[in-house]
């Protein structure tokens, strides 16, 4: 289960089916629209935890011109003038849909990788697609409407050979309203992808930050076009393997088979694919165990915690059994990065969900509601060792998993159990948590 | 090095109940679980969600103020279906009726319906499918 390991570990990708990147427009404001259809049309804004910053706005909120980042005490003057409405984030609430939408998704797909709390990328067959490129947009339609039927929040769908074209395919689906959120790239003429990818800068690319960009601006690199022309082997030479993919997946060759560790200001994802086929849910246990140690230590490492640990697990299309795209997001009870209860919520949301005879080929841990963690006294540390309940088996656990992985493969990190004495998150403006909490069920007149 | 050896014996029944030490229950190869209302309750349970009721106007139907309705959003509403749908903004439960161009929300207790000329004005969140009703 290296890292080396896991990069020879067989993708899921094969070559020449498309590959679609569904993601949700707004996704936490689009969730709190779902219960509370009184915000539709209306520009609204999601805070970050204790209600700092903006985290997310709806169409009419950007079109104000507020950025993502704004602290809210500089917009909550102008509020009421503008008709603006603020949301604490609610990660239960977007937990929960998450889960919903990446399941209708994954029903898709002949594999599916959640890429994050919103987006996902997902295989769809090429058996089915040899025939004509209009059965794939019918496809990336039809996924769009089932996930607004069933969960009720609008998705962009875009389709291409590669994932990092698939991601380019589906920024321009977001921001063309003509082609009603579905873009595959091989209904459009080369010379109009040529033209649009001409005008979008390197950094509107998956995977190109705003450094790498100025380094290829150096070079005369300016645009996704410039990119797609230059040299693989000099990319490779000059930057890295990363930048050389991203150069050849621009070019229709795909060689980003499987996510990796990724992290960003709103998730951490720990994900892999197995060297071997796991098949029983005592397996998937350990995996989930080690996954989400991994990821504690990273979320420890960075000073961070999490309120929402979603478990995802897929099957290979190549395997022969049944498909099977199990996908959970779980709530955490207060914001944390103590590997013992995240393991324990690791190994229950995944728990009940693998379907019987499936061989799964990967599976990752997700960490999001991601906050600072507020360095603090040992009493956590205390409270985890003192109070036992389902505690014993830890010992065990971490020693089948280390056998089984190697002893590298776990550790507790030093920072994991740091909390403070009390911890309050300040959630002003919160709306209930309609789907995790009977009492707080939504309200229907009658 | 593997700890969980493919050949292991499984462990015995997961969710059975526990095993009294001296002889084994008879009832032991019948136990496949208990009733999971999740399962009876709840077709897909990506479109389905829990809502609870507020007011009176559809006691005919059956569904009374605090009552727990299952809302299935996949189910395409017919005439007679009792719908969520939106109003003004707000989640209302209602009788749906569908006829020539537009359709109407009813309640059940004979007030006066919600005319809808245009089903391009209706939008119907989803079809309640079952009432949670404490007696």
């Amino acid at each position: 289960m290296s890292d080396a390991g896991a990069a020879d570990a067989p993708g899921p990708v094969p070559p020449g089916a498309p590959i679609a990147l569904v993601d949700v427009n707004n996704f936490y404001v689009s969730c709190e629209r779902v219960f509370d259809p009184s915000l539709e049309g209306r520009a609204v804004v999601v805070l970050s935890n204790n209600d700092g910053c903006v985290v997310a706005r709806s169409a009419e909120a950007k079109a104000l011109g507020i950025t993502t980042g704004t602290p809210w005490f500089q917009v909550a003057p102008s509020a009421d003038r503008w008709g603006l409405v603020a949301r604490s984030s609610n990660y239960e609430l977007y937990g929960d849909l998450s889960a919903r939408v990446m399941e209708v998704i994954g029903r898709f797909g002949a594999w599916q990788e959640v890429y994050s709390i919103d987006e996902s990328f997902l295989g769809l067959a090429p058996g089915e697609f040899r025939r004509a490129e209009a059965r794939v947009v019918e496809v990336a339609a039809t996924i769009r409407e089932a996930v607004a039927r069933h969960v009720g929040v609008p998705v962009c769908v875009g389709v291409a050979p590669t994932k990092t074209l698939a991601k380019f395919a589906n920024h321009i689906a977001k921001r063309n309203a003509g082609m009603r959120g579905v873009c595959s790239l091989g209904s459009m003429p080369d010379a109009e992808v040529r033209r649009i990818q001409s005008r979008v800068p390197v950094t509107g690319l998956w995977g190109v930050g705003a450094r790498t960009g100025a380094r290829l601006n150096a070079l005369g690199i300016e645009s996704i076009a410039d990119l797609r022309a230059a040299d693989p082997l000099a990319i490779r030479k000059r930057f890295s393997v990363v930048l050389q993919r991203t150069v050849l997946e621009l070019n229709g060759v795909p060689c980003i088979p499987q996510a990796d560790e990724r992290a960003d200001k709103q998730q951490i994802v720990f994900s892999r694919s197995f060297s071997a086929p796991v098949t029983r849910a005592e397996e998937m246990d350990q995996v989930m165990a080690v996954y989400a140690q991994r990821g504690a230590a990273r979320l420890a490492a960075q000073g961070q915690r999490a309120s929402v640990l979603t478990v995802t697990a897929g099957t290979s299309r190549f395997s022969g059994g049944a498909a099977s795209f199990p996908s959970a997001s779980v709530p955490l009870p207060e914001p944390t990065n103590d590997p013992i209860r995240l393991t324990k919520a690791a190994v229950a949301a995944m728990r009940g969900r693998l379907e019987p005879g499936a061989a799964y080929l990967r599976a990752g841990v997700m960490f999001s509601g991601l906050s600072r963690d507020v360095a603090g006294g040992g009493q956590e540390l205390l409270d985890v060792f003192a109070t036992g309940d389902g505690d014993r088996n830890v010992g065990d656990l971490l020693g089948n998993v280390r056998a089984k992985f190697g002893e590298a493969a776990i550790g507790l990190g030093q920072g994991g159990l740091a909390a403070p004495a009390s911890w309050s998150m300040k959630r002003e403006f919160s709306s209930p948590k309609y789907t995790t909490e009977w009492a707080e069920l939504p309200v229907v007149r009658a | 090095m593997d700890p969980a050896p493919r050949s292991a014996p499984e462990p015995d029944g997961g969710g059975a109940p526990a095993e009294a030490s001296g002889f084994p229950s008879p009832a032991r190869d019948y136990f496949n679980g208990g009733i999971d209302l999740n399962r009876h309750l709840i077709r897909d349970r990506t479109c389905t969600f829990i809502m609870r009721v507020a007011g009176n106007a559809m006691a005919a139907a059956g569904i009374a103020d605090g009552d727990e309705l299952i809302v299935d959003r996949s189910l395409v509403p017919r005439d007679g279906s009792v719908v969520v749908a939106v109003l003004d903004g707000e989640l209302v439960v209602r009788r749906l009726r569908l006829g020539g161009r537009g359709a109407s929300l009813e309640t059940d207790d004979g007030a006066r319906p919600t005319e809808l000329t245009e089903l391009a004005d209706l939008t119907v969140w989803g079809v309640a499918t079952r009432c949670l009703h404490r007696v």
